[in-house]
């Protein structure tokens, strides 16, 4: 094999080897192989998103599905107004239910958030889903009424999974559980 | 591209790379040795910044001048909180470990590691109830002589754990109902803030136990506009920013605090145009000039979290603003890659990277300065994982650093080169 046959080759393997580490699929399985959030950039404007599996009929009381303030997968769905983590319902469970196998704390936060279907205010509980890693779908962080660390009751920064019997504080997503309309001092 | 194509490039390489590139005998590689492990240069710089990667769990040491990665350091599970000895010789890490990654018994620990090798020089057991939050710092304290460390705990109770660093061993629990986060105030102090305001002074004796635990007088209305958590420390002063924009000064230098004078870092115009303080670690000081750097944004209430677009400064001697930075965005990397592209394109191009990353603004989440006589700005956005890099004095954009991971800071410490 001449000089330049055996340059050929090697300049077509070191190609081959570049695309192989560069290629889409590679780049996405280590995306996936780490369960990175791909919520984009703040930096960038989120895309919209067409939520084609959101229920199409309204539950009782709650604002049209349709809408972001009624779509339990959206950061603008209204009970998520003070909220900081991933929506469980994007991670197996629902806006009140937590994802298979995992344990959802007792103890929580609670925020106050305006319902745009009845324009009442409501006590919502943050409740955290604890036992499983990081879900990584759905960031989403608002901070309505959201107060600091020292004031427990009233932080989204804390892990609450430090309330559960068994999980332990492995934080994996949150749900936002209606407990009632606020009174006057709870707004 | 054909093969006589593929005939002709390699030919035209060959030719213009010339006969230097074929082997010659007389400059054969002499064989290497196997095993070497790098160690950091002593005493660390003041440009040596520690980034925290929530996601990867771990602390990695950037040299800004270089733009080089100089190591790392595991965090244990979840957002990694760091404390940095004065003398700069040792690194603790409060960790949270689960025997099966995610379940299993729980061990909490403060790990110590030798700065200049970055190995593991001990370890004490903790409590298994150190508090879990998103705060860049308050979760763990030095007293100021370097000797005890203070770790929070919620459980969802709150109390320190107090570690003896200097004989290796846990000294003990200190009940602190009512008041969370920990700061240092003392060579045996440390001070928390309480729900309605106060603030907790702890004082230890030389074994670590609490001789005194002291409440003080409200000094801020925690309901009507609270302090946030991010304090920046200079000399014996801790400085609070409240949601409204009011600099609370807090005296820690005698037994108990003394609250100097709320100040405003807004006038009426910049609450009128809607300015407002916030970000995740939205406070910076440089201790020797006593230039304080508040991150700042244009928002409504409840903001006090959003990103910012400009820095700005003042001198706390005479309490007035003298500078305004306006930020860039730090720019985005991605799985440890650079996502920056076209800067030696022909002008105006080479400005591509840069115009799509101002139209999401500045974005910046995360500030700190560097000590030291030619202060640094490091700014970071909450899915960057790049850092944009500034001069501290002049305010004048100097270059983007790249972390080693992730879309995600969540704090930045630089501990080097300056002075308490």
């Amino acid at each position: 094999m001449g000089l330049q046959d055996r340059i050929d080759r090697w300049l077509g393997g070191a190609s081959r080897q570049l695309a192989r580490k560069t290629s889409r699929r590679g780049f996405l399985a280590r995306v996936g192989g780490l369960g990175v959030v791909t919520a984009g950039a703040s930096a960038l404007p989120l895309l919209p998103v067409r939520r084609a599996f959101a229920q199409r009929e309204p539950a009782p009381g709650e604002p049209a599905p349709g809408t972001p303030q009624g779509d339990p997968n959206a950061c603008e769905y209204w009970r998520y107004c003070s909220i900081d983590g991933f929506l469980s319902s994007c991670c197996g469970g629902t806006h009140r239910s937590c994802p298979p196998g995992t344990e959802m704390s007792a103890i929580t936060w609670v925020g106050t958030c305006r319902n745009p279907k009845d324009g009442k205010d409501y006590v919502i509980s943050y409740n955290d889903c604890c036992g499983k890693d990081t879900c990584g779908r759905c960031f989403c962080h608002r901070n309505e009424g959201d107060k600091p660390v020292y004031l427990p009751q009233r932080s989204n920064d804390i892990n609450w999974c430090m309330g559960t019997r068994e999980a332990g504080v492995i934080y994996n997503s949150t749900v936002s559980i209606v407990i009632g309309v606020a009174t006057e001092d709870e707004r | 591209m054909s093969r006589r194509a593929g005939a002709i490039v390699t030919s035209c390489l060959v030719l213009a790379l010339g006969p230097a590139t074929i082997a010659r005998p007389d400059v054969a590689l002499e064989a290497e040795h196997i095993g070497s492990v790098e160690t950091l240069p002593m005493p660390p710089a003041a440009h040596w910044v520690w980034v925290a990667d929530p996601l990867l769990e771990r602390l990695v040491l950037i040299d800004l001048d270089s733009g080089r990665t100089l190591g790392m350091i595991d965090g244990g599970w979840g957002i990694p909180t760091v404390l940095f000895s004065a003398d700069g010789r040792e690194v603790y890490v409060p960790e949270t470990h689960y025997a099966r990654r995610s379940r299993g018994e729980r061990t909490d620990v403060v790990t110590l590691y030798d700065t200049e090798s970055l190995a593991v020089r001990g370890e004490v057991v903790i409590p298994a109830k150190r508090a879990h939050n998103a705060q860049p710092g308050g979760n763990a304290a030095l007293s100021d002589d370097g000797r005890f460390a203070a770790v929070f705990n919620m459980n969802p109770g709150t109390s320190l754990s107090i570690v003896d660093l200097r004989e290796q061993r846990f000294a003990g629990e200190i009940p602190t109902p009512g008041c969370s986060l920990v700061y240092g105030a003392g060579a045996r102090r440390f001070v928390m803030i309480c729900a309605d305001g106060a603030l907790l002074t702890v004082t230890l004796d030389d074994s670590g136990q609490a001789v005194s635990r002291v409440r003080s007088e409200p000094f801020f209305d925690s309901i009507a506009d609270p302090v946030t958590e991010k304090a920046v420390r200079v000399g014996d002063r801790w400085l609070f920013a409240s949601f409204e924009g009011m600099l609370h000064a807090v005296d820690v230098s005698g037994d108990a605090p003394r609250f100097e004078k709320p100040w405003s870092l807004l006038s009426d115009d910049d609450r009128a145009d809607e300015w407002r303080v916030g970000g995740t670690q939205h406070l910076a000081v440089h201790r020797a000039s006593g230039r304080l750097y508040s991150l700042v944004h244009q928002g409504g209430v409840d903001s006090h979290k959003d990103a910012g677009s400009e820095l700005w400064v003042y001198d706390l001697a005479s309490k007035k603003r003298v500078q305004r930075i306006e930020l860039s965005n730090p720019g985005i990397t991605f799985l440890g890659a650079s996502l920056e592209f076209g800067q030696d394109w022909v002008w105006p191009f080479s400005g591509t990277y840069d115009a799509l990353l101002s139209l999401g603004g500045a974005a910046v989440s995360n500030v700190t300065v560097t000590q030291g006589d030619d202060p640094l700005l490091v700014t970071s956005s909450a899915f960057s994982g790049a850092l944009g890099i500034y001069d501290a004095t002049t305010g004048e954009f100097l270059r983007r650093v790249q972390t080693t991971g992730n879309m995600i800071s969540s704090s930045i410490h630089a501990p080097w080169g300056g002075t308490r």
